[in-house]
């Protein structure tokens, strides 16, 4: 045990001893790797540790007991909740404590009024249940139903459905932040009442410490409860069938509806996006990669590699699906009047309704990101932008380019250019470049690559709304900012003087590129001496 | 073995380190499949992990010990043999990865047993006990041996030779004689001659179950060769542990398909089942009761038919030749529920958590054994669920699951009624 044993004590007395151990056993399992989001690559070798002790709060007040008895002795700490999102919500120092929030796991629904209020430890597929249940609905983020539905909200939290529901940030409601020194923040209307119904709240809005750069690896704090708006849905049950591994939610056809279309360029199904969208129809749209396809359609790695290995940079240039939501929210006439209007959009396009499956395996309850990892046995989605339509195409097609220099060791796509959709009813284009690789080989030129992407978004001016925390602050502050770093960690400092909550974050892969020699000659940018 | 050669050989774990070190924490072992998700209440399938809570004792913490354990990393202690063991080994996390992967994640954590056992470190004292009951009186309870066929009912009598032959087990000859006698009286009541060993032994469930496998197999081999003996063409087992023992552990031990076992390994569920879609078995009598059917792991997701394989891993991870991964679609779900539903009276109600996302009852596997606390607290997580859905009774298809069952209701004072199938089956033949 590394931490001290008056810290020990202490904490032990704040949960009791079923809920803290230092066992290495108990803190192996806690361990990033080696499978994984971003595991397996450098950065999960190099900036993880295992935790030196685990504890496991179960309320709010709790917490702040653990964050202020870290403070009082200086243990650094990483909250964790369902420790999906790999190496970077593990420890990435020393002796450092990981706070497991999977007790916190309570779960209130507002009806009347449309939100629920769940604890870090609710997973998205729990929650999606009981608002369908209820009539209404969520996004489950891409991550996965498995991930928490705290920690999606202020990280990613986007899907096909997105195009409808908007993005995650405005759908938080009050909020509950317990701040790196142990202080509760009470966000949006929780600051006045014990009511979280209004996510705004009084004042500058708060929320901006929950979503900013990586806050949501856990740098500025610790959400322990959320009011989370949930959307009216359609009154049909979605109806759970099959056995695993072929389970699926068959549609109410309806009032619930994917269609896969054949388009015949890139440009035509960004067109699609943008008619849909001022046609204000559909429930989610998505351009669909072939992998999927692929990944669909095999019952196992082999199967898939034996598809995959019939395409050619012909065949991907030349696949253009498009898979179009639509849900009868109001009634069967309102999808039956959406559909009409699609198609005549599709038609003139010059586009073409496939059969489609009247079920749902990867969206509504079950957005199964785990499947991504079937191929390889590897995964990451390298980059990802929230901007335009016309934007996000030439996004993916100058990553294809670029990843070209990187394959191998990352896996032949044939020039695959990602995926891209729109959000909140066309007002948002999205880009997101996923990439598989051979964790059993040298996996060096997949960190390169991560590196790359970085640069060629500065270079071609890829600007985007969010920046990864797989980006070094000291290569994109500037660029981006020009003081964005600057004010990034003057907020750092003020919120978390002792350094504390999930250190080095966020200057974690600045510290990666200098301590991993095969990412030293990338490095022409300028950083100042880092720490801690 | 992360390249090269490899086997589904348990006793070896490097042959599990693909599947170890690709474990990506998706936790899809843990939590109920999603499409299936219920929601807030009943959403995990892990026994082990929703008890003991930290990662560790979930398949995604097990993964990474037992990597740490393969590449030296880790010592034998209280803590690792505890998280080895205090699990039932129910295969809820091998189904649920191999949802979206082709990790073979049940097996990983039984040649993690055999390895302990090996280093001199496992089992449990307990299980040592119920080992040497096995080995000294041929059952794991350490009765005498000759009170063994005790349970047989006045007025029935095995065939001295005959196609089906009952294994009864340890279970039914013992502590659940109704069991063996509900069983017996169905297949007198279907005009079905069987006969029974000469002399049944324990089915070494145990033995594997806690990674002795030197003495499972040759308990196996002792076993199999006296059925063979016999001439037998179908063994019929009322027991799921015993059944899961001869269809998939004996094969998968002695390296053989199930297939060439050399005959037929049939549950009772199964036989009622086409003896009733024949029409040589009628169910007429009422039982009138809104009962609930727990899948006993044994019989479901973890039952089907041993293949055994050896081959390559390659780029990608791929293998070679082709591997069937037994992903517990083709276990033995539905027959049970016609059976009841067949039963005049009988009104089936669903638990929440049902097939291959059902709650283990606890008992299996050496946890009843060694951590009891825990697995009367996994029955009573169960009996929660039945009395959510209004059951008066519970149903299953194993002693073990009867027992824990049982067990829990006693303790709780509680008045869901406990059955094994056979008993409902038989109470509804018309005498």
């Amino acid at each position: 045990m590394a931490i001290s044993q008056e810290a020990y004590k202490v904490l032990k007395s704040i949960v009791g001893s079923e809920y803290i151990s230092t066992d290495p056993v108990v803190c192996e399992g806690y361990r990033a790797g080696p499978g994984g989001y971003e595991c397996g690559l450098g950065y999960e070798r190099v900036m993880t540790k295992l935790p030196s002790c685990v504890i496991m709060p179960r309320t709010t007040e709790e917490v702040q007991k653990i964050v202020r008895a870290c403070n009082k002795y200086k243990v650094p700490y990483v909250p964790y909740s369902t420790g999906w999102y790999g190496p970077r919500s593990h420890p990435h120092v020393a002796d450092e404590l990981l706070i497991d929030m999977k007790r916190m796991n309570g779960f209130e629904i507002d009806e009347e009024h449309l939100y629920a209020v769940v604890g870090t430890g609710v997973i998205y597929s729990q929650l999606q249940e009981e608002a369908m249940r209820r009539g209404m609905y969520i996004v489950v983020g891409g991550g996965g139903s498995q991930v928490s539905a705290i920690a999606n909200m202020i990280g990613d939290g986007w899907s096909p459905l997105s195009y409808r529901i908007g993005l995650p940030h405005r759908r938080i409601l009050g909020t509950e932040l317990v701040l790196p020194d142990g202080e509760l923040v009470r966000m949006g209307s929780l600051a006045l009442q014990d009511d979280p119904f209004w996510g705004e709240g009084l004042g500058p809005d708060l929320r901006g410490l929950l979503r900013g750069f990586t806050g949501h690896r856990g740098f500025l704090g610790i959400v322990t409860r959320m009011a989370i708006k949930l959307l009216p849905f359609q009154p049909e049950r979605l109806e759970p069938t099959g056995i695993s591994p072929h389970t699926t939610l068959q549609l109410p056809e309806k009032r619930v509806k994917w269609i896969n279309f054949t388009m015949p360029s890139k440009d035509a199904m960004g067109r699609a996006m943008f008619e849909m969208a001022k046609a204000e129809i559909g429930g989610g749209v998505t351009k669909v990669p072939i992998f999927w396809r692929a990944i669909a359609r095999a019952s196992c790695k082999e199967e898939f590699w034996e598809l995959w290995s019939k395409e050619n940079e012909e065949t991907i240039s030349g696949f253009h699906l498009l898979r179009v939501l639509l849900i009868g929210f109001a009634s069967e006439e309102q999808m039956e009047y959406e559909e009409r209007v699609l198609n005549d959009i599709i038609t003139e396009l010059g586009g073409e309704a496939r059969r489609t499956r009247p079920s749902d395996e990867s969206w509504f309850k079950n957005a199964d990101s785990a499947g991504m990892w079937l191929m390889c046995g590897s995964y990451v989605s390298v980059d990802y932008v929230i901007e335009t339509i016309e934007h996000a195409i030439p996004h993916g097609e100058n990553y294809a380019k670029l990843k070209r220099k990187f394959t191998p060791p990352l896996m032949p796509d044939y020039g695959d250019p990602g995926w891209f959709q729109s959000f909140e009813l066309g007002h948002q284009g999205y880009s997101e470049f996923l990439v598989y690789w051979d964790p059993d080989e040298n996996t060096d030129g997949v960190d390169q690559f991560y590196l790359e992407t970085s640069k060629e978004n500065i270079r071609k001016r890829f600007y985007t709304s969010l920046l990864g925390s797989h980006q070094p602050l000291y290569l994109t502050g500037p660029a981006y900012g020009p003081n964005y770093h600057k004010w990034l960690l003057a907020v750092k400092d003020e919120f978390d003087p002792n350094f504390l909550c999930h250190p080095p974050v966020p200057l974690a892969h600045d510290q990666f590129v200098e301590r991993a020699e095969w990412m030293r000659p990338m490095k022409d940018w300028e950083s100042p001496e880092m720490k801690p | 073995m992360l390249k090269g050669k490899v086997k589904l050989d348990v006793t070896k774990l490097e042959n599990f380190e693909y599947d170890m070190s690709k474990c990506i924490k998706c936790k899809g072992c843990y939590w109920v499949d999603h499409i299936y998700m219920p929601g807030i209440k009943f959403s995990t399938r892990c026994p082990s992990a929703t008890r003991y809570l930290f990662d560790s004792y979930g398949a995604y913490g097990k993964m990474r010990i037992g990597m740490a354990m393969l590449e030296g990393r880790m010592d034998y202690s209280d803590e690792l043999l505890k998280t080895l063991y205090a699990c039932t080994l129910c295969g809820a996390c091998d189904v649920g990865c191999k949802r979206n992967l082709d990790l073979e994640i049940e097996l990983a954590l039984e040649a993690l047993r055999i390895k302990a056992v090996k280093d001199g470190k496992g089992p449990m004292p307990e299980h040592k006990k119920v080992a040497q009951n096995i080995i000294t009186k041929h059952n794991r309870f350490g009765a005498p041996h000759e009170n063994r066929n005790k349970w047989l009912p006045e007025g029935i009598k095995p065939s001295p030779q005959a196609d089906v032959l009952y294994f009864v087990g340890c279970s039914a000859a013992y502590t659940h004689p109704e069991i063996a006698q509900a069983t017996v009286k169905i297949l007198n009541a279907a005009g079905t001659p069987f006969m029974l060993m000469p002399d049944e032994w324990c089915c070494g469930n145990m033995l594997y179950s806690v990674g002795m496998v030197d003495e499972a197999k040759k308990l196996a081999q002792r076993n199999i060769d006296a059925v063979r003996k016999s001439g037998a063409k179908t063994l019929l087992l009322s027991c799921a542990e015993g059944y899961r023992m001869w269809k998939v552990d004996y094969p998968k031990m002695l390296n053989i398909p199930t297939a060439d076992l050399g005959f037929r390994v049939v549950h009772l569920v199964e036989f009622i089942d086409e003896l009733i879609k024949k029409g040589a078995l009628k169910l007429t009598k009422r039982v009138d009761l809104r009962l609930t059917y727990h899948d006993s792991c044994s019989l479901s997701r973890l039952s089907e038919p041993w293949v055994p394989w050896e081959g390559e891993r390659g780029e990608w991870g791929m293998v070679s030749p082709k591997l069937e991964r037994r992903r517990g679609t083709n276990g033995v779900y539905q027959q049970p529920r016609d059976i009841l539903k067949a039963i005049p009276g009988v009104e089936l109600v669903e638990m929440i958590r049902m097939r291959e996302n059902a709650f283990c009852c606890g008992a299996g596997r050496g946890t009843l054994e060694a951590f009891p606390d825990f697995a009367l607290w996994a029955a009573e997580q169960r009996l929660v669920e039945a009395k959510e859905v209004g059951a008066e009774a519970i149903v299953s298809t194993c002693p073990w699951c009867k027992d824990n069952f049982s067990r829990a209701v006693n303790k709780n004072g509680g008045k869901l009624k406990v059955y094994d199938i056979s008993e409902l089956v038989l109470a509804s033949i018309k005498e």
